[in-house]
């Protein structure tokens, strides 16, 4: 009766945060949201999108049509972006109430938002993550989520702390690897020993010419805690190029396809061999006919291998004995990734890529090229988040931001 | 090889290919374990931060000292700590250099720096977290400018220590830096939590409820007053 008669903003704000932090999810009955196929207005979760180009207009789309989605705001640095996405959601409620910022700090303390989404390039992820989750905001991240291993441990706590759903969001996790998946959880790859992931390249360095700043970009935003550098359209683009034609490719935004397309690739390995848990507690650099790989080896035994010469990806190596059977975990609600986070933003659950196992992902493909970049096998302290006896690795985990970016 | 890339620093302005400075990045990895030619290296490339290189070159040395930096490279670093155009990089270099020599350098910079070259360098202790002294960060808490004392709470929740605690216990708090008040005290509970120092987690967050926080730092109080029980 007491959840029946509270409101859904006051029960986001209170109870449900408590439920979370204490790992006792609670559910909102059906009746507290109404049972009609559009809630009402004041019972649906009120959102804005920061960073409305490429996936990120993907993801403005799929919230926007989520009947117990409000969606009120949009940000982005850039002005075409920014009023395409305010015009788009106009246009689905009929009406010009969804506000642009071009500066996510105003979105941020809005009070009316419960929820915001993040697809921004990956230098901004954790500081957005952290500041939402110290406005109070549930956070659904596109992925990948963390740009170095030190941010990763700071977003877990500060979701934790304010008892937030983060979410991240790789669908492909779920979507691209059910028969690896299914034959690993259901027991008929018996116990899995390891698995392989072919990914790449690592991102390089950005030394592009210098280019007039469009009137359409605000540069120094676009910048943010990213070292200073001259305007150039390819730095820049959002294109899902790894090879020098976006911000995917340079190290100051971006793991390049080790981390953007590593982070649905070892996403599935993780899912699949079941380590969403853990992080590698070693990571070996190893050589077959002069060809370089690493192995990273879970305290369990488990070993992901990257770009193992002679195997293919996500292939699977098995063990002696048996595994027992388990349920592969699924989305909760309906409407992928983003129907999932919705559902737990309600029930206060977690979701399917919940911050903590994003990161524990993200750790794969960052201690990998961290292998690669010193040339050498590391020892790595999952529990103190550090390289052991190794220095000059640990100057790897976090980059200074530029200011006057903190977090 | 080496040597033209450094040779290549001279000319090295935006738009320069990087593969004419990639040596530095692959001497920086071959010297691992020779100390002298680390000592040699890493000398080199100070020596270079105090010539007219172009401000790329002086970046791609910065990222270089990152790795290999020691006390040998404070003093050419810390001189371009109110460079307001190498200030951040020069910081990328200090703020991992585990020589106690750095933090001094970071230290000493904050005085004089300016309002947004001083919030950087306060980012970058508290990045460091260990080893750094917290009067200095203290002081920053009673700037007139709200921005300032914003970086050093949210410096001394990153350090976490009792001390820290307890110069953020007599902030002076407003709107603009309460939500960094806030977060850095129960920043500072959790550490205390964690070394199982349950009273003294309890009082930090009876004074974040105390201090008049936000909605959301009074849930993460409330839950940490649970948690210290």
């Amino acid at each position: 009766m007491t959840i029946m008669k509270t409101t859904r903003r006051k029960f986001l704000s209170t109870t449900g945060t408590a439920t979370a932090a204490l790992g006792f999810p609670s559910i909102i009955p059906s009746s507290a949201l109404g049972n009609a196929d559009k809630p009402a207005p004041s019972n649906r979760i009120v959102m804005g999108g920061i960073g409305i180009g490429n996936m990120g207009r993907g993801d403005h789309g799929a919230f926007l049509g989520k009947n117990d989605v409000q969606y009120v705001a949009i940000c982005d640095v850039r002005k075409g972006a920014m009023n395409q996405g305010k015009a788009k959601t106009d246009a689905k409620y009929g009406n010009k109430d969804c506000k642009a910022h071009d500066d996510y700090r105003e979105l941020l303390s809005r009070d009316d938002i419960d929820a915001v989404h993040i697809a921004t390039p990956d230098h901004w992820h954790a500081q957005m993550i952290i500041e939402a989750c110290r406005h109070g905001k549930d956070v659904f991240c596109q992925k990948p989520e963390s740009l170095t291993l030190g941010e990763g441990s700071l977003m877990v706590e500060t979701a934790k702390r304010y008892g937030r759903v983060v979410s991240g969001g790789s669908q492909r996790v779920l979507q691209d690897y059910k028969g690896t998946v299914l034959r690993c959880w259901n027991g008929s790859y018996g116990k899995v020993k390891s698995i392989n992931v072919n990914v790449g390249p690592m991102s390089k360095p950005c030394n592009l010419t210098p280019e007039k700043v469009p009137d359409d970009i605000n540069w120094e935003m676009w910048l943010g805690p990213a070292p200073w550098a001259p305007y150039n359209s390819k730095r820049c683009s959002g294109s899902f190029s790894t090879s020098g034609n976006s911000w995917r490719s340079y190290i100051d935004y971006s793991g390049g396809g080790m981390t953007d397309w590593g982070a649905h690739h070892f996403g599935g390995a993780t899912f699949a061999v079941d380590v969403r848990e853990l992080q590698p507690n070693e990571v070996v650099l190893d050589e077959i006919d002069g060809k370089k790989f690493v192995s990273l080896r879970y305290p369990n035994g488990i070993e992901i291998t990257h770009n193992k010469p002679g195997v293919g990806q996500m292939h699977v190596g098995k063990g002696e004995g048996q595994r027992k059977g388990k349920e592969v975990p699924k989305y909760a609600g309906s409407g992928g990734i983003t129907g999932d986070f919705i559902d737990c933003v309600k029930t206060r659950a977690k979701p399917f890529r919940h911050i903590e196992y994003a990161i524990n992902t993200m750790a794969v493909p960052h201690l990998t090229v961290a292998a690669y970049k010193l040339n050498r096998s590391l020892k790595w302290d999952a529990a103190k988040q550090e390289f052991i006896g190794d220095a000059e690795a640990n100057r790897l985990r976090n980059r200074a931001r530029r200011e006057p970016w903190q977090i | 090889m080496l040597d033209q890339a450094l040779e290549s620093l001279k000319t090295y302005e935006w738009g320069v290919d990087p593969k004419a400075v990639k040596s530095i990045q692959d001497a920086v990895v071959a010297s691992h374990g020779d100390a002298a030619a680390r000592k040699k290296l890493e000398s080199t490339l100070a020596d270079v931060l105090s010539t007219d290189v172009p401000r790329a070159a002086k970046d791609i040395v910065c990222r270089a000292l990152k790795t290999i930096g020691t006390a040998h490279s404070v003093p050419a670093l810390a001189k371009l700590l109110h460079d307001e155009e190498l200030s951040h990089m020069a910081r990328h270099a200090l703020q991992t250099n585990d020589a106690p020599e750095a933090v001094k350098a970071l230290v000493g910079a904050l005085d004089k720096a300016p309002k947004k070259i001083k919030i950087g360098i306060i980012s970058s202790l508290g990045a460091r977290g260990t080893g750094v002294p917290v009067a200095p960060l203290a002081t920053t808490l009673t700037d007139k400018d709200a921005e300032i004392s914003t970086a050093g709470a949210l410096a001394l929740g990153a350090i976490g220590s009792t001390d820290a605690a307890k110069a953020l216990g007599s902030a002076k708090v407003n709107d603009t830096n309460r939500i960094a008040v806030c977060d850095a005290m129960l920043h500072c509970a959790e550490n205390m939590l964690a070394h199982g120092k349950k009273a003294d987690a309890k009082t930090i967050y009876g004074t974040v409820l105390k201090i008049g926080p936000t909605k959301a730092a009074k849930i993460a109080a409330d839950l940490g007053v649970k948690a210290s029980a």
